[in-house]
């Protein structure tokens, strides 16, 4: 018998065909309903920003790994996913580089500085969300109405400034749809919904973070909304609620591996999120809630770590 | 003899730079920075109350007791730091509120203290003077090109003189907290990496 | 219907390709090398001298040890060499090669001339380990050691493991289907040896009409009964086997004795019912070639038959292999050559394909969780990764990595595809160097 070459490698020889770029893509289709929905309201200039803010993220990486000798890792879709939800964060209105500020900001330094993928400490969209709303307050409020492009503000900044009613609040059917004044890929919860189940069939996303987030909100927002269950409702439409529960908090670098810490996890968030909104001086909490939440994630990891099988109780062991 | 004169003035300034190398005094460094014109002033305080309390503390190093010596350096700088205060609040009134808590707060001041315990505390008079001075001027280096990029990025102008126009979208995160902590990160790396380079040729 | 499971696990294609091929009984090849450690334990040492003439079943390797289990010849001939083989743990092991007279003279057949109601639990457990009979499922404990109850520990149940939860291999799904009987008597055998007053027969709900056929066989029977598992991987692994039927969980650091319960594979009880039945020791299994043959079958081969043998007598590859594993896909060895000598524990030969083997890129961890959630003994695997990485003992330790039982679960699941198997096993050798250096 003739002695073939044969491939030694260490069991298991079969594994899953789930692979990072796979999850990277998973999340990225999952976001192209929200997207389309962005462009259909917001119109062309939309799908610039987010064509600008995806383009600087993969080349800032590019960029990044040539000049630090690192191998160029931009095939693995992160970058583009970086890029698109930034983009998504945007105010149509914006100016057109400012999501390419805001990429190289979230690529440069919140995740090649920390060592790239798998080492950032904050979701690094959220990060550069946080930097460009610090650093052009006025550009990254500037919400215009959809089809017509008038200013106007969204749900919550009516409800926090308290405008006389000749400013009415939109209708629950028009903050599920997305008809609504907001950033580009944060109207349609309907959009963002059908991403957010599809991720969660494919089991790319843990369920537990968006459902506690969610669920906090509600029952929060009814207990202390103006207006009962319909407050609940309200606050999970309005502002980046659907979009930070279903694909921020979610970030796996950057929120607890473990079941019970993504319970704890995401109910922090939640209760952060409506302590803003109802009593901050901000009017949405979502971004600030979640990256609060990333920096306690690795401590909430380490206090959450399962009991082993087997594990001999001190009281039992004889 | 000379050279080790001139090292020791000039270790403060690059190899020892307070805050680039060294990492002291970053609270009034993060704090004045907004604006060049602040962080210069700063500057001229802080060589003045270092070169001064070097000297001094070197002189009487051989008097203060060992057990008490840090209240002692705390009660020569106090009193140098009381000065410029004076003379601050005489003479430039509208700095002086503007740098407001800061200038106290030279007192305690990391890089000073750590410069009194470490090196005036165990050396001679010149040599303590040289260090104190070169120190100082590193700090105010360091400051001023940090004021620099803040005041340039978040308010488009330099010495509030509008370099960039009245169209430059400035970033306001510049010259807040944030970042003034994201222009030093940067600037460490920076230099770190310069430096690394350096010990790899 | 909900089906008792344990907790975490992943779900491999199953890939049963050779699931409704009959045991064919291959004839015994020209030689066989028999090796002298086919079990856990103290390695045997040769009876015969080159020259001797044996025949089929007579004993010619042990060593007195209580954990250690006697060799014998599967086939009738003589000695020609008594020597180093290559074997399928990469290194060599000492071996017996007899030359085939294919007379298949039989020895005296081992036993007490009484019937197994008549056996005392003693008088079956040195029949046991007469015969030479090691844990069938591939770990080689020999099972007359594991069936000693030590004083003051008492077995109130025998759990058998009818499993088979790696993909591939059906060797006991045709043992089942074929001779429940013999298995039946097996059982019987065991919980006669051990004091078991009830046995439970594990099956796994997919493997098609094993329940069925085992029910028929068990159901005038008291005290033994079958229980339908999940399918999940891995459901065979020991503890969560007994987890799954009992609800029990063996403490870390302990064994099944620890909770009342003795382990034995569904093979095993067949060896067993052999014994009984024939008197004749362990020469011959069963054994699935799979993978990328010609003809994936399920065969019955004598001990000591070539690995190259095996694979011919499936038709020869059918391209050009990647890896041959001995052993299922999971926790399998794979093999850089295939003259080996086919042993009393191997259950599988599955040859991989070259594309099969083809790693995929692998990036950083990110720090998904799979891992854990994978994990049916609840620890970190992301982080003993890192610490053996780092070759951190500290936080190997405390992280439970030697509670890891290697099922490679957290691997097959992890998308950066990170080699965390090798990862533990790094981190194991650490520990075990440390204590090593600790104890001199």
């Amino acid at each position: 018998m003739q002695q073939e070459k044969l491939v030694i490698q260490s069991a298991p020889h079969i594994h899953s065909s789930m692979t990072t770029q796979k999850i990277m893509f998973y999340v990225i289709s999952a976001l192209v309903p929200a997207a389309a929905a962005g462009v259909f309201y917001f119109g062309l200039r939309a799908l610039m920003h987010l064509l600008i803010s995806i383009l600087l993220a993969v080349l800032t990486e590019a960029v990044v790994q040539k000049l630090m000798h690192q191998p160029i890792t931009i095939r693995d879709g992160s970058a583009i996913l970086t890029g698109l939800l930034i983009g998504m964060n945007l105010p149509v209105a914006a100016p057109l580089w400012i999501g390419g500020v805001g990429s190289v900001f979230a690529i440069a330094l919140v995740k090649q500085a920390f060592g790239g993928l798998g080492h950032n400490f904050m979701n690094p969209a959220l990060a550069a969300r946080a930097m460009m709303l610090a650093s052009w307050p006025s550009f990254m409020t500037n919400w215009t109405t959809p089809f017509d492009g008038l200013a106007t503000a969204t749900p919550l900044a009516i409800l926090k400034a308290g405008i006389p009613n000749t400013t009415a609040l939109p209708t629950y059917w028009d903050m599920f749809i997305g008809n609504i004044g907001g950033c580009i890929g944060e109207t349609s919860a309907l959009a963002l919904l059908l991403g957010g189940v599809f991720l969660i069939y494919k089991e790319v996303i843990d369920y537990r973070i968006p459902l506690a987030y969610i669920g906090t909100v509600y029952i929060f927002g009814s207990i202390f909304g103006a207006d009962g269950l319909n407050s609940g409702l309200f606050y999970l439409l309005a502002g980046g609620m659907m979009l930070g529960s279903i694909f921020m908090a979610t970030d796996y670098v950057s929120s607890p591996a473990t079941a019970r810490g993504r319970w704890i996890y995401g109910i922090g968030c939640g209760l952060i999120t409506m302590l803003i909104r109802l009593w901050g001086s901000y009017p949405e909490g979502v971004s600030f809630s979640i990256l609060l939440m990333n920096i306690a994630a690795p401590l909430i990891e380490r206090f959450t770590i399962p009991k082993k099988f087997g594990e001999v109780s001190k009281k039992n062991a004889k | 003899m000379q050279n080790k004169y001139l090292k020791t003035l000039t270790n403060g300034i690059f190899s020892e730079n307070p805050v680039f190398r060294l990492v002291l005094g970053m609270c009034p460094s993060l704090a004045v920075t907004t604006a060049v014109d602040n962080a210069f002033w700063m500057g001229v305080m802080v060589i003045f109350v270092l070169t001064f309390s070097n000297m001094f503390i070197s002189m009487l190093r051989n008097l203060i007791p060992d057990k008490i010596r840090i209240p002692s350096f705390i009660v020569i700088i106090a009193t140098l730091v009381t000065v410029v205060d004076l003379v601050m609040a005489a003479y430039m009134p509208a700095m002086h509120t503007t740098l407001g808590i800061f200038i106290p707060l030279i007192v305690v001041n990391c890089i000073i203290l750590a410069r009194a315990e470490s090196f005036a505390y165990k050396n001679g008079v010149l040599a303590s003077t040289l260090d104190g001075f070169g120190m100082g001027v590193g700090y105010m280096l360091a400051v001023l090109i940090l004021a620099a990029i803040r005041e340039l990025l978040g308010n488009g102008s330099f010495f509030g003189i509008n370099l960039l126009g009245a169209g430059f979208p400035a970033a306001k995160v510049m010259v807040q907290a944030p970042g003034a902590f994201i222009t030093l990160g940067v600037i460490l790396g920076i230099i770190k990496l310069m430096s690394d380079r350096k010990k790899a040729e | 219907m909900h089906l008792k499971t344990f907790k975490g696990g992943i779900h491999p294609p199953a890939n049963k390709l050779t699931a409704q091929m009959p045991l064919v009984t291959l004839p015994a090849p020209k030689r066989v090398v028999i090796a002298l450690q086919q079990h856990i334990g103290a390695p045997c040492q040769p009876l015969v001298k080159v020259g001797d003439l044996v025949v089929m079943g007579q004993k010619i390797g042990e060593h007195p040890a209580a954990i250690s289990a006697p060799v014998h010849s599967s086939v009738s001939g003589k000695v020609v060499a008594i020597g180093p083989v290559n074997f399928s743990n990469g290194k060599t092991v000492n071996a017996i090669t007899i030359e085939n007279d294919f007379l298949d003279t039989k020895t005296e057949p081992i036993g007490f001339g009484k019937a197994l109601a008549d056996l005392t639990d003693l008088e079956i457990r040195s029949m046991i380990r007469e015969a030479g009979i090691v844990g069938m499922g591939g770990a080689g404990f020999p099972t007359a050691a594991k069936l000693v109850v030590p004083a003051g520990k008492k077995i109130d149940m025998l759990v058998i493991n009818g499993v088979e939860c790696e993909p591939y291999l059906t060797c006991d799904h045709r043992v089942i289907l074929e001779q429940p009987a013999v298995i039946l008597k097996g059982i019987k055998a065991l919980m006669k040896a051990t004091g078991a007053g009830h046995a439970y027969i594990g099956v796994k709900i997919t493997m098609e009409g094993a329940i069925e056929t085992l029910h028929e066989v068990v159901k005038m029977e008291k005290g033994i009964d079958v229980v339908p598992l999940a399918s999940k991987y891995p459901q065979g692994e020991e503890r969560q086997l007994i987890y799954a039927i009992t609800g029990r969980e063996v403490p870390s650091g302990g064994l099944p004795l620890d909770v009342g319960i003795v382990v034995c594979n569904i093979g095993t009880s067949w060896a067993v019912g052999r014994l009984m039945e024939t008197g004749m020791p362990l020469i011959e299994r069963s054994v699935t070639v799979t993978g990328a043959v010609k003809t994936p079958s399920n065969f019955i081969a004598r001990v000591g038959t070539m690995v190259s043998d095996l694979i011919d007598a499936a038709g020869g590859y059918s391209e050009e292999p990647g890896s041959v594993i001995m052993g299922g896909p999971m926790t399998g060895l794979p093999q850089f050559t295939t003259e080996i000598p086919f042993t009393k524990q191997n259950t599988g030969i599955l040859v991989l394909t070259k594309n099969e083997v083809q790693p995929a890129p692998m990036t950083d961890c990110i720090h998904c969780g799979s891992c854990i959630e994978a994990c049916s003994y609840r620890l970190m695997p992301l982080y003993l990764a890192k610490y053996a990485q780092a070759g951190n003992t500290a936080g190997l330790e405390k992280y439970n990595i030697l509670d890891c039982r290697e099922c490679g679960s957290c691997a097959y699941v992890c998308p950066a595809k990170l080699p965390l198997m090798h990862y533990m096993r790094v981190g194991k050798g650490y520990i075990t160097a440390k204590r090593a250096a600790a104890k001199k």
